[in-house]
């Protein structure tokens, strides 16, 4: 490792590291413009030069560029190198517009800040300066291009880094204009990240426009809930309302971006709508109040029905501690056990993931920027878990190869192949691969269980050999890569598709391949969900027992299964015959019936908690303000009423566990429940649970899956656990799919998400539409359990035959889908007839 | 479009290329040729041909002197713009050229016969100042070479003004 001197300071870095992250290393930050460490080297700005006084390199030059090498001794600070950067930002100020007044960069500037620092006060220049025409860039981010520099930090990111291609960098010399061709929303859902790396106010952040300055917010570290891969985050909240996200840096999951998705999603929690205060029926009460009477109805209903009748729906997307309270709430008042999961499709997917994910399986986001080869199977990475797309992304960038095995039409930004497989057809490909893999690795000495499965499995019914031959090209490009990873999603896979992964995995490593695995989840706490879910309780359970008039009470914690049941009208019927129903949450979901007693709870930003991603990382996230009505809403946006109060208007809220703690105290006093001592109560059931208490604080995160699970290698054996290969014959499988910025709850609340989500289509194979008879963007009647769906539709290559593809769309009606898997006839998708269309 | 024949010849030299991208030029040259100037319909048409998005040619398209994204006259009077040829007082040629046509650098003419723009070093720098029209090199100039240029250039071949 090559030793050197920067500042007098002796340092010692690995071959390659170029001498401005060596310096970043001792503290001496060098100014720069062009350069990001995730971006690397350009050399374009000309400010980070620094001085060589001994060594291979003499004299001036950019730190950025030259990679450290023994006997270099480096000045930052001498008197010729500061002179020159003097000069270098009296140039790049040359042009700027000087507007920092009324610039929303102001204050927190790149530019502003090395201007000041560099020396150059006062403007030599009188000429005239170039100007150019903004452009129109979305609900997102507001284009002021006369205040470029020319780093290229955009397009670097834009098109290098995130691989989308409709912005970039226009004309030549002073001219050069950052932009698109034209005006437009930007097609990349990672664009808000070109906000937090322009060094001065070109890109900013456009919801938050004059909400406020850098100084006046209360910043804080937080986590991102929108998908289960956890992203950090950095919040700004002013006058009682978070105002705007950037991302926050992690060295194993989002390095030092975010997607638009959780940069732009967080507005649920300054809603006019959000309840805020306690209900009895339609009228507001003292929180306490409601609290007691919710627990006088309860003891009624245990009394009279038994303590049975009574259960408790969470979600994933609470923080652990309330999915942990509701769990103890639920033992020690003996109640049906609890569920986390709305989607009984799912569930069982979820379960089997997260039961089956340990330490030799589980890979981080930042460890699949190193693998060489990954195979996606029925994981769609831009709609289910955006981050995931940026790492493919790096991967591929340094030469790793990938497949997709998934039914949808799936996008990614770099090269792949896809292999548009239906889901029925996800496990005997796995299978296949299984066999092809053990079997050139053992000849055909021993085939293991993994590969006597595949023998026994039945074929696809339409043997398509091309097809077959490009499953046999993946299987060679396993068997040569040094470090695959297969991820995995839950969505549209079969039940017993995880575990085939993490089989595969499993048998790579026995191989002595360094082979990892990544599941996809559906929820920011989906893990923490099933951690805490007994293996025989379901959403259905609970659902038949409301049904047959077994479970006359239900507390839904922060829970909306309307948003995630596929059938409507049944939860509805199901919920209306409750006798008691208690709402805990932050949202103002409808939920069909109106809940008996509403207590209001915390957001995330409020009240902060442990939420562990889809590779069980446990993160801790702060709270980011201390809550309370926003100061906007208070006296119609006017100065709010001049009174000396103890409390915050608005700040009845609590946090869920801590309503679950007191109304556990109300129902049995003589045994409290605590938050204290909840991890030890909790790993009494589950050991991972004991190691959160190595978690010491806000910004802490440990991964807290067992090193290894007790079941031997491979996970199916059964023969019951195997899953038919189905083929309907003239029918096809509807799917419901995620989208980015249409499906996810919490950010569907989001005006910016709203005005920048796709309208909702059915997707299908153009050679499906041609069999139909019905073309690209036609309107066409879909005939469902529930009644019947008008939606229009897309025609889409390429994806598996016999599917048609239908986003949980926040706007759509799909929960008249009913049951899931969910087979359509031919027939039952017409086209609108013209006169249909004339009559509306 | 582009002819057919040449759209072949085109697709026949992209796909024998690594990476289609490097054509970009040729191609760009090509739709210029036909119509006239780089319009919005040739880029949707070159990143066709390329595979590229339609931002990635006008990233091409406008740094480059040679292709034209707005309609240009017959000639295009490149006047050099390099360091030797600021030495020579381009800017008089400039000046010369722009009032001896009546236009201001970046203006046709009215007949549509000469457009007037600056180029990046041509090379040239022992013919400082010079200038390239339609590929050819004209230098030392002087007003009396110019105008021997232009009048050449004019009475060579009118221009038809409806051809623009």
């Amino acid at each position: 490792m090559p030793k050197l001197i920067i500042d007098t300071l002796k340092i010692e870095v690995p071959k390659g590291t170029k001498v401005i992250e060596a310096a970043a290393r001792l503290g001496i930050i060098i100014p720069r413009f062009c350069y990001h460490p995730s971006l690397g080297s350009l050399g374009a700005c000309r400010m980070c030069a620094v001085k060589f006084l001994e060594g291979p390199v003499k004299g001036i030059a950019m730190s950025c560029m030259e990679q450290v090498r023994d006997g270099m001794v480096v000045s930052t600070m001498d008197e010729e190198v500061r002179d020159f950067r003097r000069q270098v930002i009296e140039w790049l100020m040359m042009n700027h517009p000087h507007d920092c007044p009324v610039c929303d960069e102001g204050g927190h500037c790149l530019l502003q800040d090395l201007t000041v620092a560099g020396g150059h006060g006062i403007r030599r220049f009188a000429g005239k300066k170039r100007t150019y025409l903004d452009q129109e860039l979305g609900a997102f981010i507001r284009h002021e291009m006369n205040r470029c520099i020319h780093c290229f930090r955009c397009r670097r990111f834009y098109q290098d880094f995130a691989g989308y291609l409709d912005f970039g960098a226009l004309q030549i010399g002073s001219r050069m204009f950052f932009g698109r061709q034209s005006d437009g929303p930007l097609e990349n859902p990672f664009s808000g990240n070109i906000i937090d790396l322009c060094p001065t106010g070109v890109l900013t952040d456009k919801p938050s426009r004059y909400k406020g300055r850098r100084w006046d917010y209360e910043r804080s570290p937080a986590l991102c809930i929108h998908c289960s891969l956890g992203c950090r985050l950095v919040a700004s909240a002013r006058y009682r309302e978070v105002i705007r996200m950037e991302a926050g840096f992690s060295r194993a999951v989002n390095g030092y971006f975010i997607c638009d998705r959780g940069r732009y999603g967080f507005s649920y929690n300054n809603l006019q709508e959000r309840p805020r205060r306690a209900r009895i029926g339609q009228e507001e009460v003292p929180l306490d109040q409601a609290l007691r009477a919710a627990a006088e109805r309860i003891s009624q209903i245990t009394h009279q029905f038994g303590k049975g009748a009574v259960g408790c729906l969470g979600s994933a997307r609470s923080s652990l501690e309330t999915q942990g309270l509701i769990k103890s709430l639920c033992q020690q008042q003996r109640w049906m056990a609890p569920n986390y999961l709305a989607d009984p499709f799912r569930e069982g997917k979820v379960k089997r993931a997260v039961a089956g994910l340990d330490g030799r399986l589980a890979v981080s986001l930042r460890e699949i920027e190193q693998s060489d080869f990954v195979l996606l199977v029925g994981a769609d990475p831009v709609n289910e878990a955006p981050m995931l797309t940026l790492a493919l992304r790096q991967a591929f960038r340094k030469g790793a190869v990938i497949y997709v095995i998934d039914p949808r039409p799936v996008f990614l930004p770099l090269d792949f192949e896809h292999l548009p497989a239906p889901p029925g057809d996800l496990d005997f490909w796995l299978g296949f691969l299984l066999k092809r893999t053990i079997a050139r690795q053992n000849g055909e000495k021993t085939l293991d269980e993994a590969g006597e499965l595949h023998e026994t499995q039945e074929e696809p019914a339409i043997q398509d050999f091309a097809f077959q031959d490009r499953f046999i090209k993946i299987a060679e490009l396993l068997d040569r890569s040094a470090r695959p990873v297969i991820v995995c999603g839950t969505d549209c896979v079969r039940e017993t598709t995880p575990a085939l992964a993490a089989d595969l995995v499993l048998s790579l490593q026995a191989m002595g391949r360094k082979a990892g695995l990544f599941y996809l989840l559906p929820d920011a706490n989906a893990f923490g969900a099933v951690l805490l879910s007994s293996p025989e309780s379901s959403f259905l359970k609970i659902l038949e027992a409301i049904e047959i008039g077994s479970l006359a009470g239900l507390v839904m914690v922060e829970s909306n299964p309307f948003k995630l049941f596929p059938d409507r009208s049944r939860l509805e019927q199901a919920l209306n015959s409750l006798d008691f129903l208690l709402v805990m949450d932050y949202l103002p979901s409808p939920i069909g019936r109106p809940a008996d007693i509403f207590l209001p709870t915390q957001t995330v930003f409020e009240a902060g908690g442990i939420y562990v991603n889809q590779e069980g990382r446990a993160q801790w996230a702060s709270p980011v303000y201390r809550g309370g009505l926003p100061i906007e809403q208070i006296n119609n946006g006017n100065h709010p009423p001049h009174l000396f109060r103890e409390d915050i208007p608005g700040g009845e809220p609590r946090p869920a566990w801590q309503l679950l703690m007191e109304l556990a105290h109300l129902l049995s006093p003589e045994q409290d429940l605590s938050i204290k001592t909840l991890w030890t109560e909790l790993a009494r059931g589950n050991p991972v649970f004991s190691r959160l208490e190595e978690l010491k604080g806000p910004g802490d995160e440990i991964r807290i899956i067992p090193e290894q699970v007790e079941e031997e290698s491979f996970l199916i054996t059964g023969p019951g656990n195997r899953m038919k290969t189905e083929c309907a014959h003239g029918d096809v499988e509807l799917l419901p799919v995620e989208w980015t910025l249409a499906t996810e709850e919490l950010s569907s609340y989001s005006d910016p998400i709203r005005e920048t989500m796709k309208k909702p289509c059915l997707m299908m194979q153009s050679e499906m539409g041609k069999r139909l008879g019905i073309q690209n963007r036609d309107r066409v009647t879909l005939s469902l359990d529930g009644g019947p769906l008008e939606i229009e539709v897309e025609l889409k290559d390429p994806m598996a035959a016999g599917i048609i593809v239908l986003p949980r769309h926040i706007d759509l009606d799909w929960q008249k889908m009913g049951v899931h898997p969910q087979w359509i006839s031919f027939e039952g998708i017409k086209k609108k007839k013209d006169l249909d269309i004339e009559t509306i | 479009m582009l002819p057919e024949e040449t759209l072949d010849v085109l697709r026949q030299k992209i796909t024998i290329t690594d990476h289609p991208r490097e054509l970009a030029v040729e191609v760009m040259f090509a739709l210029q040729k036909h119509y006239g100037y780089l319009n919005d319909e040739a880029v949707q048409e070159g990143a066709g041909l390329l595979n590229l998005s339609p931002l990635e040619i006008e990233e091409l398209a406008t740094f480059y002197d040679f292709i034209y994204r707005r309609p240009v006259g017959k000639y295009c009077i490149h006047v050099c713009d390099g360091t030797v040829c600021w030495m020579f007082n381009h800017q008089s040629v400039l000046d010369y050229i722009s009032q001896k046509l009546d236009i201001p650098l970046g203006g046709t003419t009215e007949d549509g016969c000469f457009t007037l723009l600056p180029v990046g070093c041509i090379g040239y720098c022992d013919q400082a100042p010079a200038m390239l029209i339609n590929g050819n090199l004209y230098g030392p100039l002087t007003p009396e070479a110019i105008d021997a240029v232009l009048k050449e250039l004019r009475d060579k071949q009118p221009p038809q003004k409806e051809d623009r």
